[in-house]
């Protein structure tokens, strides 16, 4: 057995320095194919030798930011965590990140595996990784024709953790209906994050919204504030179930645009007033979560703040790279209510924009663009002088926001990115931003593209 | 068009959109409105009552199997009767996937759930064990918005008309109503029904507009609609359909046909 998974994991490493070298990219599920393939129980067997155990981090959005900062604090607090990053977060693609970062014998270098899970990928993970803390962090459906219904799905994620031991932790967003009914037959112990604050609520509950029924008794539930998509604060006014208290929240934010938020977190134990560097409110929930995780797992006030500090910017989650005497502000927008939260945080920055909005339709996309008509371009139109469509699904882009009330005329359709990129960065004057709103692949292939022209370090570099 | 209005019923908008469906509203609106024709959108939902000769042209899309009971179970009173009036009355109406469903004779669910419809389609529905996903083109037969429509199917109902309706079109490239005869979508007087999201009505503007024209048609006498410039729904429509061909290899003499 010991020979065998030594095989696998020589395979693995073998693969992904090859896959490397040929340019497919990190976060191929190449490796851990063919070591799942020579080794069916390689993740099992290396998962054990891990000495603090698994924490797996599932959900819509928000997975890689929530475990890049939970990672941030694990290493302040002198553990060193073996972590499956840029999206790979299949079974395959933990397999390969346990390879990585073990010897030839497969004894993890690392104490601690932070994995990121795909939401239908949890039940598989749960079984095989044992893991001692879960966070879910939301459900929405951008991914709906790959997986049902949430519904189904919530139901899977039930059946996962039911199956943690007794002794495991689950940390759920208390703001959202769907996330916040999940693990009520879990042995494990259950806890709670979310916003505490009304200043950042919304008006009214956008279309966009997805769980907008009790889930017990399917009656509309009433909000009595609303953040963005369908997290708020609720109850349900038939039968009384409501949001739970929670643990781990956010009792002061103050948005500062694109530059981030500053956020006071109380803890059971703390509090501590924070400098987030990530934008929109998402991302207090992402602080949240992964603030919460670290305190599950044993960590202090310290930890935390030195880990948010010292927090250098998720893959693509709103990055600033300068090219060409311009600056590209890259932000990853993969579903309507992402994009709907970049287009309310692109409000604060004014008219008269520079846009790049690149609309891909692999399948990491999701092969039905149709979410577009549910994202509020109706909000970005006004802000544009001048607006670059680019992608697999360009035209796609481009009509949608001529409806939203964009004048063709300053719409430009590019469907090589290359001569998009170029197109954007020619209508921008020096020192000016140019705002890409890319989907998953298409971020990917701008940073791609971006490392070629010498812009960009390369993905696997640098964290 | 000075002194033209339409009156727009947008059915259950907060529980039947899925896949962005609301974006053939959008459209209806906007494609009115580049054209001066006064347009205005009412939201009807559960409990909301139905006036049968208020409105000229109803849009219900797709929703989740909660959702779609919920709707169901509204739509079995009296409501479900005016809307059959309404469109007996010479209403335009589209329907989306569990829209459609809903619209018809019955669903009867994988699961075993027996949803009964309004019977304004006469379509029944079955569930299937496997869903049809995929991008889709259509040929519409609907008498002046012949053509190819293209749009992106998402379904596991498997839908057959009776005699009392023809299907919007015959499918290229994709499954339709039920994966086996070929057939797509359902039309009767002036109402569709359809699995095509996408959204749909966006890369159809001749469908778009036959939803207008006949809309308007129930109170205001006219010919046709001025054209507007379309060109970049055709280039949007082109490439949807270059799609499909590279993904099905759809015969090139079908995507020859003109676009609609
Ligand atoms: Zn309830």
């Amino acid at each position: 057995m010991e020979l065998r998974l030594a095989a696998a994991v020589a395979a693995g490493k073998a693969t992904t320095w090859a896959s490397r070298r040929l340019g497919l990219g990190a976060g191929s599920n190449f490796p851990g194919k063919v070591m799942l393939r020579l080794h069916p129980r390689a993740p099992e067997e290396m998962a054990a030798r891990l000495p603090r155990g698994c924490v797996l981090v599932s959900g819509t959005n928000g997975k890689t930011t929530t475990s890049n900062l939970l990672a941030a604090m694990l290493r302040e607090g002198g553990m060193s965590p073996v972590h499956n990053r840029v999206g790979a977060n299949l079974v395959t693609g933990i397999t390969a990140a346990l390879a990585q970062a073990s010897d030839l014998a497969g004894n993890p270098r690392g104490d601690i595996g932070l994995f990121e899970v795909d939401e239908a990928t949890l039940p598989a993970a749960v079984t095989r990784l044992r893991p001692r803390l879960v966070i879910i962090t939301n459900l929405f459906r951008d991914q709906l024709d790959r997986y049902g219904e949430l519904e189904t799905l919530a139901r899977k994620m039930d059946g996962a953790l039911g199956t943690l031991s007794p002794d495991a932790k689950v940390l759920l967003n208390a703001d959202d209906p769907l996330v916040a009914s999940l693990g009520k037959e879990s042995p494990a112990s259950l806890y709670y994050y979310g916003i505490e604050c009304e200043e950042v609520t919304e008006a009214s509950l956008r279309h966009a919204a997805d769980s907008k029924h009790c889930r017990t008794c399917r009656t509309a539930l009433s909000f009595s504030a609303h953040y963005f998509g369908h997290m708020g604060k609720y109850f349900c006014p038939r039968c009384g179930s409501s949001r739970p208290e929670t643990h781990f929240s956010a009792v002061r934010v103050r948005p500062r645009g694109t530059a981030g938020s500053e956020v006071s977190l109380s803890t059971p134990r703390w509090e501590a007033d924070l400098d987030l560097g990530l934008p929109g409110i998402y991302n207090v929930h992402n602080l949240l979560a992964a603030a919460g995780g670290a305190c599950l797992l044993g960590l202090g006030r310290e930890e935390v703040t030195r880990g948010v500090a010292g927090y250098a910017t998720a893959f693509g989650r709103g990055e600033r790279i300068p090219v060409d005497g311009r600056e590209l502000f890259l932000v990853l927008s993969k579903n309507p209510t992402g994009f709907n939260e970049v287009i309310r945080t692109l409000k604060g920055e004014g008219t008269g924009l520079v846009v790049l909005a690149a609309l891909n339709d692999r399948i990491a996309d999701g092969r039905d663009v149709s979410w577009i008509w549910d994202v509020d371009f109706e909000e970005l139109a006004p802000l544009p002088r001048h607006l670059v469509a680019t992608g697999t699904r360009a035209y796609d882009m481009a009509l949608r926001m001529k409806y939203a009330g964009l004048d063709p005329s300053r719409l430009e359709v590019h469907g090589d990115l290359k001569g998009a990129l170029r197109a954007a960065l020619e209508r921008a004057r020096e020192g000016e931003t140019v705002y890409a709103l890319t989907t998953y692949t298409a971020t990917l292939d701008l940073r791609r593209l971006l490392s070629r022209l010498g812009a960009a370090p390369a993905l696997w570099e640098g964290n | 068009m000075k002194g033209l209005d339409l009156r727009i019923c947008h059915l259950y908008p907060e529980l039947m959109n899925i896949y962005g469906d609301r974006g053939n509203v959008i459209a209806l609106v906007r494609r009115c409105a580049w054209r001066g024709i006064e347009v205005t959108v009412g939201a009807l939902s559960l409990g909301d009552p139905l006036d049968p000769g208020r409105y000229d042209l109803y849009f219900i899309g797709g929703g989740q199997d909660r959702e779609q009971m919920l709707v169901c179970e509204d739509l079995s009173t009296e409501k479900g009767e005016a809307l059959r009036e309404a469109v007996e009355g010479g209403a335009a109406l589209l329907s989306i996937c569990g829209g459609y469903q809903l619209l018809g004779k019955s669903f009867l669910t994988w699961t075993g759930e027996y949803l009964p419809g309004i019977s304004l389609f006469d379509v029944e529905t079955v569930g299937g064990d496997t869903r049809f996903i995929g991008n889709v083109a259509v040929r519409c037969e609907l008498e002046g918005a012949e053509g190819v429509l293209v749009g992106f199917e998402n379904h596991s109902g498997r839908t057959r008309l009776g005699p009392g309706c023809r299907p919007l079109g015959r499918v290229l490239s994709g499954h339709g109503n039920n994966g086996e005869d070929g057939t797509e979508g359902c039309v009767y007087r002036k109402a569709v029904g359809t699995y095509l999201h996408g959204s749909l009505l966006p890369k159809n503007p001749r469908l778009a507009d036959w939803l207008i024209l006949n809309a308007l048609r129930r109170r205001h006498d006219l010919e046709g609609l001025p054209p507007l410039d379309d060109s970049l729904e055709q280039a949007a429509h082109g490439a949807a359909l270059a799609l499909v061909r590279r993904e099905r290899r759809l015969p090139a003499r079908a995507a020859r046909k003109r676009s609609p």
